[in-house]
């Protein structure tokens, strides 16, 4: 494949995520932070961005498997991944996160403790459905991205 | 100013030119998030090269670097030569908080204490006011952006900044901002809320 359609087809993913809703505006300033100066920010951010995510979700996983659950402590991760989603503008991860946080709030109503274990448990699915698939489109943008740098180092030589 | 003319100062900005006094900035930056960290930094190194940006991961260890031990006061005096000219910390954190950080820094007997920027993400009227309460030059939303970052310059203390005015390089620093394409939150400095 060519170097300009190398680049086609990042270009072309990168918006489709956008035009999904996967990435916000915040991604895209941090774009602008990319330069010649700092030309992997971006790869960077997404490696710290997956490692970070995939240790809370294994975190939650496991508060969530135990016979007495701490809502404070899933509440505290799930406000850690939220945080993290919004700085990169991994918008639909960082709308999961939200409303998991608002089942997290409301556990306690008398009565109705075992429907918002379950709220949580299916919201906590509905982050790793939407983590996953951002990271799937990550993957494939570095990917991409890899391979431009090694044409692009290859036709300097 | 055209395009190209803005990515010449970009350029100009990012090979390391200093302002005028070459005195770089000491922005020690505090958060628990990698992430986080990473996005403040990258953004504060962008935004020209006045920024020296030292990073750590806890209230604890941004109180290692500043000198400062529980219950102790900076061995180093902070007016004269200090390590680091501005804070900026996340308020969430474990164990020690930006709050409980603010307040160990303005506890020294210092006559000026180092400038403590707040960020969170949380737009809460009564955390903003318990920090503006105990000294937090201002409070800043996150994720933050390019124009938050040109803030911090009003907080640095004179002697550390001598910026040129009405250079290229302000501009295109200015124009990245207005580029920017986004709506920012009204500034939150001086707001006191009950």
């Amino acid at each position: 494949m060519s170097l300009m359609a190398l680049r086609e087809q990042l270009n072309g993913l990168v918006n489709s995520m956008f035009l999904e809703g996967l990435l916000d505006d915040q991604f895209e300033q941090l774009q602008m932070l990319q330069d010649e100066s700092s030309p992997g920010f971006i790869a960077e951010l997404i490696t710290l961005f997956c490692g970070d995510s995939e240790r809370i979700l294994a975190e939650l996983t496991k508060l969530l498997d135990q016979a007495v659950v701490d809502y404070q402590k899933v509440d505290a991760f799930v406000h850690q991944l939220k945080g993290s989603s919004s700085s990169v503008g991994a918008q639909h991860v960082k709308l999961a996160c939200v409303q998991f946080r608002q089942f997290c709030e409301e556990h306690n109503k008398e009565g109705l403790k075992g429907i918002y274990f379950f709220r949580c448990l299916r919201a906590l699915n509905v982050v790793k459905h939407e983590y996953y698939l951002l990271r799937g489109k990550f993957d494939t943008m570095l990917q991409l991205e890899q391979r431009i740098q090694a044409y692009e180092s290859k036709q300097q030589i | 100013m055209s395009m190209e003319e803005v990515e010449e100062a970009r350029e100009e900005g990012s090979h390391g030119s200093m302002f005028e006094g070459g005195v770089e900035v000491r922005v020690l930056v505090v958060d628990d998030s990698p992430v986080d960290r990473r996005v403040v930094e990258g953004l504060l190194k962008r935004s020209g090269a006045m920024f020296q940006v030292i990073a750590v991961d806890s209230g604890k260890r941004a109180m290692e670097v500043l000198g400062l031990t529980e219950g102790k006061e900076a061995e180093q005096p902070t007016v004269d030569d200090p390590k680091i000219d501005i804070i900026l910390t996340d308020y969430c954190m474990p164990e020690m908080t930006g709050y409980d950080l603010l307040k160990a820094v303005k506890e020294q007997s210092s006559q000026k204490p180092i400038p403590v920027i707040i960020m969170s993400s949380e737009n809460e009227p009564q955390r903003i006011s318990r920090c503006r309460a105990i000294g937090a030059e201002d409070y800043l939303l996150k994720p933050l952006q390019t124009n938050d970052v040109l803030r911090l310059r009003d907080y640095v203390r004179p002697k550390a900044l001598s910026p040129k005015t009405g250079t290229k390089r302000k501009i295109a620093i200015e124009m990245m901002a207005e580029n920017s394409g986004s709506e920012r939150r009204p500034c939150l400095a001086g707001l006191a809320v009950a």
